[in-house]
């Protein structure tokens, strides 16, 4: 598959804080990649290091194969982005911001399209002053999309959106998608990206910990299962006394093997007299395969 | 480029500040020539004609505030990182705004020069342009006083856009600008005792803030010490040591 973008080796300092270290992955055309990480990991730096706004010390960006850096550009023509805040200017209408950043031909059929695809049709003409933070964000993902980038990146979309305006943007950006625009998301709202990304790249402390589609990463993970019982101290003290390990966690969480199944963890604690009120798979979305993978890469370092 | 050029005239166009600086001076004009047409004995008619009835009385100020803004409310409103994330370079964004600002300095002399002859031709159909004033004709020292007021006036605003960089809010660039603009005048006497004394201090940028009084009126000579061609160079190569200085903050800025 051919890649929109490849970032390899990059590393980035601030004074004596690494920022990044030799950061790796790959976005392909038409792909739509989460990057995901705790606060402070290094998300927004990279997306920052992509759009070319600082310098960096190692690595390289390509854009469809062009090295992009803080003093070559040209390969941003070919990329939308919403940073942070959208950017707008409270004396002009969102139409006014359409307008200012279309370039190209068929710009008013353009600007048509996108307003109404994204439902902005009834405040499009107000001045953004007046726009609710739902609104000035839909604006700034509309400003990211006008120019029918290959490449769009959008830092935490989901912020103010309301759950319609939510759906509306991911209707938005999958169509965008199947029509071959790549898109580099990072969100807090894991619920939310699961339903839009088909690759994530997960990053801690400016590395990337794993670049993996949503289906090798459930797989590669545990599955973990919580339950909820009458002793929860008294029930992890039993199974451990089996031999089965629990995690500490809230509740009893233990992991599903071969061996372990939920079976068996189940008859242990009903013959101790302990009665099981629910039974919650953790296994299957992303906030776990994150946690865990997060926590594993905790362990270990 | 062109692009980036109509992307601000755009936005100039759309802020009430633009219009409201071509209003006022109109309107401070139209006040100029009524009074001066009512009152003969107190306004001389050659005199306000030749002065572009005191249409850049005010200039200097709603410009200042322009270019205060022009840079400073792309830091205020957030805007700046879109405005450096895209194929063009940081250069291309700054003097963008450079030429924008330029040519709507220029285009309220073209207005003041154009609107002075509309009056002129309704109410004063006595003043002869190619009457001698000083040593000039009428029209001759209008243009030297729009001149004059420019040069000077661009020195401002280099100083102005490199401290909007600088401090990245408008009030500090204001702030300046609008000291620099008295300064000159302020410290008149202080300055010229003080190159008396060391003639190397002509050289000093608050000596060049003079460059445009000096071009409407050659006597300032005797106070700056320089020269009418060494003046007004002096005041543009400063203008360009501030530009310079500007676009450079304006490059290492982290955003």
């Amino acid at each position: 598959m051919e890649n929109i973008l490849q970032v390899s080796q990059l590393s980035k300092r601030f004074g004596k804080k690494q920022a990044l270290s030799n950061v790796e992955f790959t976005v392909g055309k038409g792909r739509i990649v989460g990057l995901i990480g705790p606060n402070g990991a290094g998300k927004t730096t990279i997306m920052k290091a992509i759009l070319g706004l600082f310098s960096y010390e190692d690595g390289q960006i390509k854009i469809d194969n062009q090295p992009v850096s803080e003093t070559s550009h040209q390969a941003l023509a070919k990329v939308g982005a919403l940073i942070e805040y959208p950017a707008i200017y409270p004396y002009l209408s969102g139409l006014d911001h359409l307008k200012l950043n279309a370039t190209g031909d068929d710009v008013t059929n353009r600007i048509d399209r996108l307003v109404k695809q994204m439902k902005m049709d009834s405040y499009i003409t107000r001045k953004a002053k007046n726009y609710s933070l739902g609104m000035k964000q839909k604006l700034g993902i509309a400003l990211a999309l006008i120019n029918q980038p290959e490449l769009v990146i959008l830092d935490e979309p989901m912020n103010g959106l309301d759950p319609q305006a939510t759906k509306d943007l991911r209707d938005v950006i999958i169509e965008q998608a199947a029509a071959g625009t790549a898109f580099l998301i990072s969100s807090h709202i894991l619920s939310e990206l699961e339903k839009l990304v088909s690759e994530v790249v997960i990053i801690d402390h400016g590395e990337v910990i794993k670049q993996a589609t949503i289906a090798n990463l459930n797989q590669d993970q545990a599955d973990y299962i919580i339950l909820k019982t009458s002793d929860d101290e008294q029930a992890q003290i039993i199974l451990q006394q089996a031999g089965i390990a629990v995690m500490k966690a809230p509740g009893v969480v233990f992991n599903q093997t071969a061996t372990v199944t939920l079976a068996v963890v189940l008859k242990t604690l009903i013959q101790a007299n302990i009665d099981v009120f629910d039974v919650l798979h953790q296994g299957e979305d992303l906030e776990a395969s994150l946690l865990s993978i997060l926590h594993n890469e905790t362990k270990e370092g | 480029m062109t692009t980036l050029l109509r992307q601000e005239m755009f936005k100039l166009r759309h802020q009430n500040i633009t219009w409201i600086t071509v209003g006022f001076n109109l309107i401070v004009m139209t006040l100029f020539a009524v009074l001066t047409k009512l009152k003969p004995t107190w306004f001389d008619a050659n005199n306000e004609v030749a002065m572009g009835f005191s249409g850049t009385l005010f200039l200097v100020f709603f410009l200042i505030g322009v270019a205060s803004t022009i840079v400073a409310a792309e830091f205020q409103y957030g805007t700046i990182k879109a405005l450096l994330y895209r194929k063009y370079y940081r250069g291309q964004v700054f003097a963008s705004k450079v030429v924008t600002l330029l040519v709507y300095s220029i285009i309220n002399y073209i207005i003041i020069f154009g609107y002075t002859m509309v009056l002129k031709l309704i109410l004063f159909g006595n003043v002869d342009l190619t009457a001698k004033i000083g040593k000039t004709t009428i029209i001759g020292q209008l243009g030297l006083n729009l001149l004059g007021s420019f040069v000077g006036l661009w020195l401002i605003l280099a100083l102005v856009l490199l401290i909007a960089n600088l401090f990245k809010t408008s009030s500090a660039a204001i702030t300046i600008g609008i000291l620099s603009y008295f300064a000159a005048s302020i410290l008149q006497v202080v300055q010229s005792f003080a190159i008396q004394k060391w003639n190397w201090l002509k050289w000093n940028p608050l000596n060049m803030l003079n460059a445009g009084a000096q071009i409407k009126d050659s006597t300032l000579h005797s106070f700056t010490k320089l020269s009418l061609t060494a003046i007004t160079t002096g005041s543009i190569v400063y203008t360009l040591i501030f530009l310079l200085i500007g676009y450079y903050i304006f490059k290492k800025r982290n955003v």
